[in-house]
């Protein structure tokens, strides 16, 4: 009986102290982690919008918006997140569009697990500033092996068609999806 | 998506396309030291499989219903490993009482299954890519069959190999993480078999 | 004991972890985190110091009130401790380290079941007083971390030519995509393995 005692004391009392000691690491570093993912959030909008000086978020159909205006206060486009399935994984970006949804105004990979020196060169600028001044009208398309003819194309990276259309793809839907409730 | 092929998709993907020992690096432990002989692997990974189907189920109504409603995420990687070793110990004397056989074809491969990093990573990924209940017993059963079969074809392999005459410096754990790695190149053909 | 005989012995502790029972090339202990995050030096580097923090404190913990924990429960007071640390370890990079954490991902919690961290408790921690369970801990730690900087930067400079993001092979440099691979992992860390073996057998002959 006594062994039992010392036995669920000593469980209980190292519990106890590991679960303060989690409690009090917990309240410390939470706070610098939320900070952590709004600056990288915010760093990506203002690569995406170099004139960019503020933003307001909100939420749209599941999607997180964000109003971005410039220094005179102007409203300058939105800044929105999206994700999807890439070909190994879930790729997360943060795209931006003109005030009139018809033009992308930039693309930033945040996070994603495709192929290394392939599927992972979506990150590169080499691919993602062909979406500088890309028409989102209809929607975005994708040629292989050619340079893109309309203003609406890019071109995929050779070797990675599947990450480069699910880049489009995502994008795509993302913007049909906040299309109608932004305006 | 049709609820059906999500639950097949998971399963496709947790045993083959992404294969928990040769594209997650989980459960190398075993993988290595259990794989010289068919029946050893055969019988570590059903055992295995069961553990991380139970381990899925139950270590998502502890977050669902206890973690998160009481603000506690950061007790996840305590919690689930307490629920992970607590499992392996009823499953144990569970299997002792009700059938000795399988007890004992098991039994030395229980206790290690604890510290298996395939079962704790299948509680993780379970909860960062927010499974519901019936997804995460479908990935549990799934990620246990990749993990079984890896470890079947690995073993078969082995077996080949004890006639053969390998380098004495990469006998063992040498010549074993080689075939991994082909196995692993191979494995990668399936990448492109899920595409949307 | 006198103070020369502690010394010799607890260079020999410290040594062990180094080479002679390197968890990862001679014990093949603790895989999972070494193939995973090897792919590049600074992450296999980070991955070491957040294993050697977790090891050397549950080390500490444990040999220090190793008298009071009653041997039936001592796996399960083991697990919670270290999952503490673990915690402690992830939080800490998630806040300070913000980029780093994210390539590391779900394996710094997976140093939970990391075979090196139990294994040293249960042989030796548990047995012995703090000053050399902390010296065992800490070569044993230094040793996983080696290998993972070794494994971490071949696979980086093969796979990317680069080492700790230093150019080393200039851009006409043809990259082996495979090394950032799970299979470049496996097939680079076999043969880092049968290298080391051979080493042994030619100092001992």
């Amino acid at each position: 009986m006594r062994n039992a005692i010392k036995m669920i004391s000593v469980l209980t009392i190292v519990g106890l102290i590991s679960g303060a000691a989690l409690v009090l690491v917990y309240s410390y570093a939470n706070p610098l982690i939320e900070k952590n993912k709004k600056n990288e959030m915010k760093k990506a909008i203002f690569r995406i919008f170099p004139d960019g000086k503020s933003y307001t978020g909100e939420t749209v159909d599941e999607v997180d918006v964000f109003r971005v205006k410039n220094a005179e206060d102007t409203f300058i486009g939105y800044a929105f997140l999206a994700e999807g399935n890439g070909y190994q994984g879930v790729i997360e970006m943060m795209a931006g569009i003109s005030p009139d949804m018809e033009t992308v105004v930039g693309l930033e990979i945040l996070d994603s697990q495709e192929t290394p020196g392939l599927g992972g060169e979506i990150a590169t600028d080499k691919f993602t500033s062909q979406f500088k001044a890309l028409k989102a009208a209809p929607e975005i398309a994708y040629v292989k092996n050619v340079k893109p003819a309309r203003p609406n194309e890019i071109q995929a990276i050779t070797g990675a068609t599947i990450s480069s259309r699910a880049v489009v793809t995502i994008l795509n839907e993302t913007i049909k999806k906040i299309k109608g409730k932004l305006k | 998506m049709p609820m059906a092929t999500t639950l097949v998709l998971i399963f496709v993907s947790a045993a083959i396309t992404h294969n928990f020992v040769l594209t997650y690096f989980l459960g190398i432990c075993p993988f290595i030291g259990v794989s010289r002989r068919i029946e050893q692997a055969v019988g570590m990974g059903m055992a295995t499989t069961f553990v991380m189907t139970l381990a899925a189920m139950v270590t998502w109504v502890i977050y669902y219903f206890i973690l998160i409603p009481f603000k506690l995420p950061f007790l996840q990687y305590a919690a689930f490993i307490i629920v992970i070793a607590s499992l392996v110990q009823i499953v144990e004397m569970f299997l002792r009482k009700t059938s000795p056989q399988l007890y004992r074809a098991l039994g030395i491969y229980l206790p290690l299954i604890t510290t298996n990093c395939a079962i704790l990573g299948l509680t993780l990924f379970m909860v960062l890519r927010e499974y519901s209940f019936l997804e995460s017993v479908v990935f549990g059963v799934g990620a246990g069959c990749g993990f079984t079969l890896a470890l079947i074809i690995m073993s078969g392999i082995r077996e080949e190999l004890d006639c053969c005459d390998i380098p004495g410096p990469l006998e063992g754990a040498g010549i074993t993480l080689i075939i991994a790695g082909l196995l692993a190149l191979a494995f990668m053909g399936f990448g492109g078999l899920i595409s949307k | 004991m006198t103070d020369g005989k502690n010394c010799a012995a607890c260079g020999k502790e410290f040594c062990k972890g180094l080479w002679r029972e390197n968890p990862i090339l001679v014990q093949v202990l603790g895989m999972c985190p070494t193939l995973a995050v090897t792919t590049k030096a600074l992450f296999g580097f980070s991955m070491g110091m957040a294993t050697l923090f977790v090891l050397v404190s549950s080390s500490l913990v444990i040999s220090s009130i190793r008298k009071l924990i009653p041997p039936q429960v001592r796996i399960a007071t083991f697990t919670v401790i270290i999952a503490t640390f673990v915690t402690c370890a992830d939080y800490f990079l998630k806040a300070n380290f913000y980029t780093i954490s994210k390539e590391l991902g779900p394996y710094v919690p997976l140093i939970v079941v990391n075979c090196i961290i139990l294994g040293r408790q249960e042989a030796f921690a548990y047995k012995n007083n703090v000053l050399e369970s902390l010296t065992d801990a800490v070569g044993m730690g230094l040793g996983f971390s080696i290998v993972l900087v070794i494994l971490g930067s071949i696979r980086e400079l093969l796979g990317f030519g680069t080492i700790f993001y230093y150019e080393i092979f200039g851009k006409g440099f043809e990259r082996w995509v495979i090394m950032a691979l799970p299979a470049g992992a496996f097939i680079t860390l076999g043969f880092l393995v049968g290298f080391f073996n051979w080493i042994n057998k030619r100092v001992k002959a």
